[in-house]
């Protein structure tokens, strides 16, 4: 992936490929996992790439235990996209949580380094308690990836509080054969402590997996889910 | 979605003009001279039963005098389309074995009217042991074990335990439902509380696993405009306790309600010149539409006159009996 030719592969090809570094690294597979080896500093779509993942692009080094130890070159690759996209004033609520969530897991997951990480941004968390569900529902896929152990405790509280209004995303998301949403949603519910258990979450994760995997951001959401939180199969 | 009160006036509304199509509609619910032999039931029998099962509720239960007279003069024209029974007595004389006789007749019974050959042709059918073979569709069957408990006939199967093995009662992961077993679901709802006239019956784990998913559900056939479905939804929704009231909703059913009260099946209004044609794609969600705006009507009186006292989930004019049209 790293060979390709910059500048004939567009994003979406790279944030694939990266995804499904991510997702074979969650599944134990292939090499030891470094961020800097599946999207190299000096390419010039690993910055959008590495914002667009947020938190997913270090969701590897959550894993416990893990092989490798993380090297300086990740942290320049992150720094980089810190860098190269910050949320502007008129970013929308999901660009600053997915922004907010990467700093997170620089401080979480990355050593320190020469200089300390930037303090995260100011998340606003209205529209978790305002929207109604089916808006909510998709927002809430869309920061799929700050679902990880220890990120965004607040949000994840704020959220609990709508589980049942999520776990209905979810179902409208499968219906609608809507993958990514649905793995994303998933991957939330898992996450929280009471997804109702009539949704049958465990085999809805299997089931968009089957259906919907071949897009490797939705492997890598169904993978999470079950790495970091037990659910699905 | 909010919890409580609904909006009265739309709802009200909603009933009257599909009331006041249906009645223009008349003559198209007419059965033809040849309904005992060659004519198909799904253009005959099957609208004209759905007329009388629901205008019947909405001429017990609606609390507007004016809208419960207009549903019993179509009820009443029903009746008298079966010839006040005879019809069943052919059509079982015709086809002894077949359920759909006995289900239309328990729709007119329940409101008192009976025919006394039709009533002693059904005692000896329905004791048969042929009667008691399991039939494929068990949403039907809660149909037919509705229709004996209306007419007064010994129950051929325990309701229980033929509930268990709907698609409701199996409680199916949410995100599985496809259309044919939301129609499944939605009339298991309504042979179980007979049409909404017994809440109460809906069991407290069902009425759990309803109240979760049936927004989900709603949200994805008003998505695909398919009207009738989404109308058996809210109506569903209005045979849950303290049932909540989705205003969203609603004004999308309101809204594709055309100007003559008339709701199409699915999409747009249909773009025909032929009675027929419209007729048929449009008689069933009418129904649905003033049936399940009935239902929503009642559950928001209840939810303005604050929790009633002692059966707190049964509403005026229930009966004992539940029933199956061809809906």
């Amino acid at each position: 992936m790293a060979e390709q030719t910059q500048g004939a592969v567009p994003l979406s090809a790279v944030i694939a490929d990266a995804a499904t570094g991510v997702a074979l690294a969650l599944r134990g597979e292939g090499d030891p996992y470094a961020l800097s080896g599946i999207l190299r500093q000096s390419d010039a779509l690993t910055s959008a790439a590495v914002r667009v993942l947020g938190a997913d692009a270090l969701a590897p080094y959550a894993v416990e235990h893990r092989a490798a130890p993380v090297g300086a070159d990740d942290e320049a690759v992150v720094r980089q996209a810190l860098a190269a996209y910050p949320p502007g004033a008129d970013a929308s609520q999901v660009s600053v949580w997915s922004y907010r969530g990467l700093i997170e897991a620089s401080h979480a997951f990355l050593p320190a380094g020469a200089q300390p990480w930037p303090a995260p941004p100011e998340a606003e968390a209205a529209w978790v308690a305002g929207d109604p569900w089916p808006k909510l529902s998709h927002r809430v896929s869309q920061v799929a990836a700050l679902a990880l152990p220890g990120l965004a405790p607040g949000l994840a509280e704020q959220l609990a509080a709508r589980t049942d209004d999520l776990a209905r995303g979810f179902v409208r998301a499968v219906r609608r054969r809507d993958w990514l949403q649905a793995a994303g949603l998933g991957r939330w519910l898992a996450r929280l402590p009471d997804a109702p258990s009539t949704l049958g979450l465990d085999s809805g994760l299997a089931f968009i997996r089957q259906m919907g995997g071949a897009d490797p951001r939705v492997a890598l959401h169904v993978v999470a889910a079950q790495r970091f939180y037990g659910r699905g199969w | 979605m909010t919890g409580g009160r609904g909006d009265p006036g739309l709802l009200d509304r909603m009933v009257q003009r599909s009331l006041g199509w249906l009645e223009e509609a008349r003559p198209l619910f007419r059965l033809p001279s040849n309904v005992t032999t060659d004519a198909d039931p799904n253009l005959t029998l099957k609208p004209l039963g759905e007329l009388a099962e629901l205008t019947q509720l909405i001429g017990v239960l609606h609390p507007r005098e004016e809208i419960r007279t207009a549903a019993r003069g179509l009820f009443a024209f029903a009746w008298n389309e079966t010839r006040d029974g005879e019809l069943f007595a052919e059509l079982i004389r015709g086809e002894p074995f077949a359920t759909y006789p006995v289900e239309l007749y328990g729709v007119f019974t329940q409101a008192g009217l009976r025919h006394a050959e039709v009533d002693e042709l059904v005692h000896t059918t329905t004791r048969l042991r042929g009667w008691r073979v399991a039939r494929e569709d068990h949403t039907r069957t809660l149909g037919v074990l509705n229709a004996e408990r209306r007419i007064g006939l010994r129950q051929h199967a325990d309701f229980g335990a033929v509930l268990a093995l709907t698609g409701l009662g199996g409680l199916p992961e949410p995100w599985a439902l496809d259309r044919k077993s939301a129609y499944g679901v939605t009339h298991d709802v309504f042979h179980l509380t007979d049409w909404g006239r017994n809440r109460q019956r809906l069991p407290p784990e069902l009425a759990d696993y309803l109240r979760l998913w049936v927004p989900s559900w709603l949200e994805n056939w008003l998505e695909e405009q398919l009207w009738d479905l989404a109308g058996e939804l809210l109506a569903v929704t209005a045979c849950l306790p303290a049932a909540p009231y989705d205003p969203v909703a609603w004004q999308r059913l309101a809204d594709a309600q055309a100007a003559d009260g008339s709701v199409p099946e699915m999409g747009a209004a249909p773009a025909t010149g032929d009675p027929a044609e419209a007729f048929t794609a449009c008689y069933h969600s009418t129904l649905v539409t003033a049936f399940a705006a009935t239902l929503a009507r009642i559950a928001s009186d209840e939810a303005e006159a604050g929790p009633p006292a002692g059966d707190t989930a049964s509403v005026g004019g229930r009966t004992p009996c539940e029933s199956e049209t061809a809906l």
